[in-house]
């Protein structure tokens, strides 16, 4: 179990300018550090693995305490049982993918090192790279390698800081997946930056969101999405309404992919993903439109009746959460409000076009 | 006397790359990855001999390790020895020429060095030493290379120095370059046509493998 509740601030011109501040803990599965650029996700996990100090508070991992600062303790990086793959993989250009991944263990004879390098390699299904140089890996292999080398190091918490910035968004959902295999088979809890809230889904089994420095929400990947608690949290995760579904029919005639989203069906454009298959959509929350009336004659390939739960002002900008099997925001200016007559627990229709519901993973 | 001075020009220009190998690429570690206090103070007065008249260089050297010197008198009360006017003074001299262009090569070559990989090796659980050896080492080796190279060659022509502290003794301390000299001022034109010789050949040899070296390679 890994606790953190670390504070550190940031000076600009000698005055603060921005105070991170956090709380958490990490405990079994694939835990997802989620937030906007400059949240703070970054240098949370660089405070875990001892590459930045923090200017107070603890962290511990399994009961051992790597960092307190009323204490005065700050264990070296090398001595903390920790796996980081960074986000530009930062593989050793002068080793072999097998050299780079041996690198990492920490104890054993050469022969012993060199087995569990080609074991790991197997594992992550690369074991033809191995006397290849970093160079001459594609961007999905050098990520595999450096998860190898990481895990060779037989740590008891991987740090994954945005691991798939550089790799293109079919690989990326194939990598996650495995990721999510991985995890589970070596049974080290997983620590996953990421800015992307496809990426948040597929993976957490837990998600923690961070907005300017402090912690925002943190639960189950798909209730915090869908239920932000607040303001900036709505912010941090944009005006993305995002939702986890199963491909149950695909229509290349038609042109249209249904989807069953768990509480309501959802007509998007065609995909082409094999029926069965498990995808993150997304529809933003401008390309939704909301009717008082259930209208017919419509190029709206989507007509979900649901209910009005709330409404959010900021400023002349209002969001309105609709419940429709799943929960959906739709963002509308305070005239449409005002014309409609929207409050709380009016029924309301929801018209969206397939080509507005995007594959997101 | 070409043959005692070759003899002598290898053995003494090989020692001193050897020395300033392992201390200017430990000092060029110091100012490349370090923080201190008057660092760039350090690497101006470690790189003082490449700017200063060798003879200089020389007179400071006689100044510190001659047998009244700073640090020579002590050696003197001790050992009743002496280093100048020995072979060993000529290493010495070699040394101190040849120190900033290595120290130079050395500091930029290891810089360039993306410390990001020295804390992906921490992070995985190893030492600063062994980082340095099997990371920081071999991603810097060929400008380090490079450096060796320029500074065997420095050593190789080293002359005023040498002559200050090591003097000119045919068969002792009488290098290559000094060699030259008197043969030409003794009017050995065809002695010092060779020496010559001997030494562009040697030095076309340098500059070439330096270029090589510092060529980005196509693979490996």
């Amino acid at each position: 179990m890994l606790t953190v509740d670390i504070k550190k601030g940031f000076q600009n011109n000698g005055r603060q300018s921005f105070l991170l501040d956090v709380s958490f803990t990490v405990r079994q599965g694939f835990t997802v550090l989620f937030g906007p650029s400059g949240s703070g996700k970054t240098t949370t996990l660089r405070s875990i693995a001892g590459i930045v100090a923090p200017d107070q508070g603890k962290v511990s991992l399994n009961g051992q305490a790597y960092f307190d600062s009323s204490a005065g303790l700050n264990v070296p990086i090398q001595r903390r049982r920790v796996g980081f793959v960074f986000q530009e993989y930062l593989l050793f250009p002068h080793l072999t993918a097998e050299a780079n991944v041996v690198y990492g263990a920490r104890s054993g004879k050469n022969r012993e090192k060199r087995k569990r390098a080609s074991e790991l390699l197997e594992l992550f299904g690369i074991g033809y790279v191995r006397d290849r140089y970093p160079r001459e890996l594609s961007g999905g292999e050098q990520q595999r390698v450096a998860l190898g080398r990481a895990m060779a190091s037989d740590p008891a918490v991987m740090l994954l800081d945005e691991p798939l910035s550089a790799v293109d968004v079919s690989t990326r959902a194939r990598l996650l997946d495995e990721f999510v295999e991985i995890q589970k088979r070596l049974g080290v809890p997983f620590v996953h930056v990421t800015h992307s809230p496809a990426d948040a889904i597929r993976t957490g089994d837990w998600i923690v969101i961070m907005d300017q420095g402090r912690i925002a929400q943190q639960g189950l990947p798909l209730d915090v999405f869908n239920s932000p608690r607040s303001l900036p949290l709505a912010r941090a995760i944009g005006t993305e309404n995002v939702f986890s579904g199963t491909v149950i029919h695909q229509s290349a005639s038609d042109g249209i992919s249904l989807l069953d989203l768990q509480g309501c069906r959802l007509a998007a454009a065609y995909n082409g993903l094999v029926e069965g298959t498990r995808m993150t959509v997304g529809i933003r929350s401008e390309d939704i439109i909301i009717c008082r009336e259930r209208i017919t004659q419509t190029s709206a390939r989507n007509l979900l009746p649901g209910v009005v739960k709330t409404l959010e002002i900021e400023g002349n900008k209002i969001t309105v959460a609709a419940a429709c099997g799943v929960d959906f925001r739709v963002s509308i200016t305070r005239q449409a409000v005002d014309d409609l007559d929207l409050r709380p627990g009016v029924t309301v229709y929801l018209l969206i076009k397939a080509s507005a519901c995007h594959t997101l993973a | 006397m070409i043959a005692s001075a070759f003899k002598l020009s290898v053995w003494v220009v090989s020692l001193a790359t050897i020395l300033v190998g392992v201390s200017g690429t430990a000092f060029g570690f110091l100012l490349a990855k370090r923080e201190f206090q008057g660092k760039e103070l350090l690497d101006s007065v470690l790189t003082l001999p490449m700017v200063l008249p060798p003879t200089v260089t020389g007179y400071y050297l006689i100044l510190l390790l001659g047998r009244s010197g700073l640090l020579g008198r002590y050696v003197y009360q001790l050992t009743g020895w002496s280093v100048a006017f020995t072979w060993q003074a000529a290493v010495i001299a070699a040394t101190v020429m040849a120190f900033p262009i290595m120290v130079k090569s050395a500091r930029a070559a290891i810089a360039s060095v993306d410390s990001r990989f020295e804390v992906a090796s921490f992070s995985l659980g190893k030492g600063e030493l062994e980082t340095f050896f099997r990371i920081t080492l071999p991603l810097a080796l060929r400008g380090l290379i490079a450096g060796l190279v320029l500074s065997f060659a420095r050593a190789l022509g080293e002359f005023g120095a040498t002559l200050m502290l090591a003097g000119n003794i045919p068969g002792k301390t009488q290098t290559m370059p000094l060699a030259i000299y008197e043969a030409f001022i003794s009017g050995d034109d065809r002695e010092a046509q060779m020496l010559a010789v001997i030494l562009t050949a040697t030095s076309i040899a340098v500059i070439y493998i330096t270029n090589v070296l510092s060529r980005p390679l196509k693979s490996a």
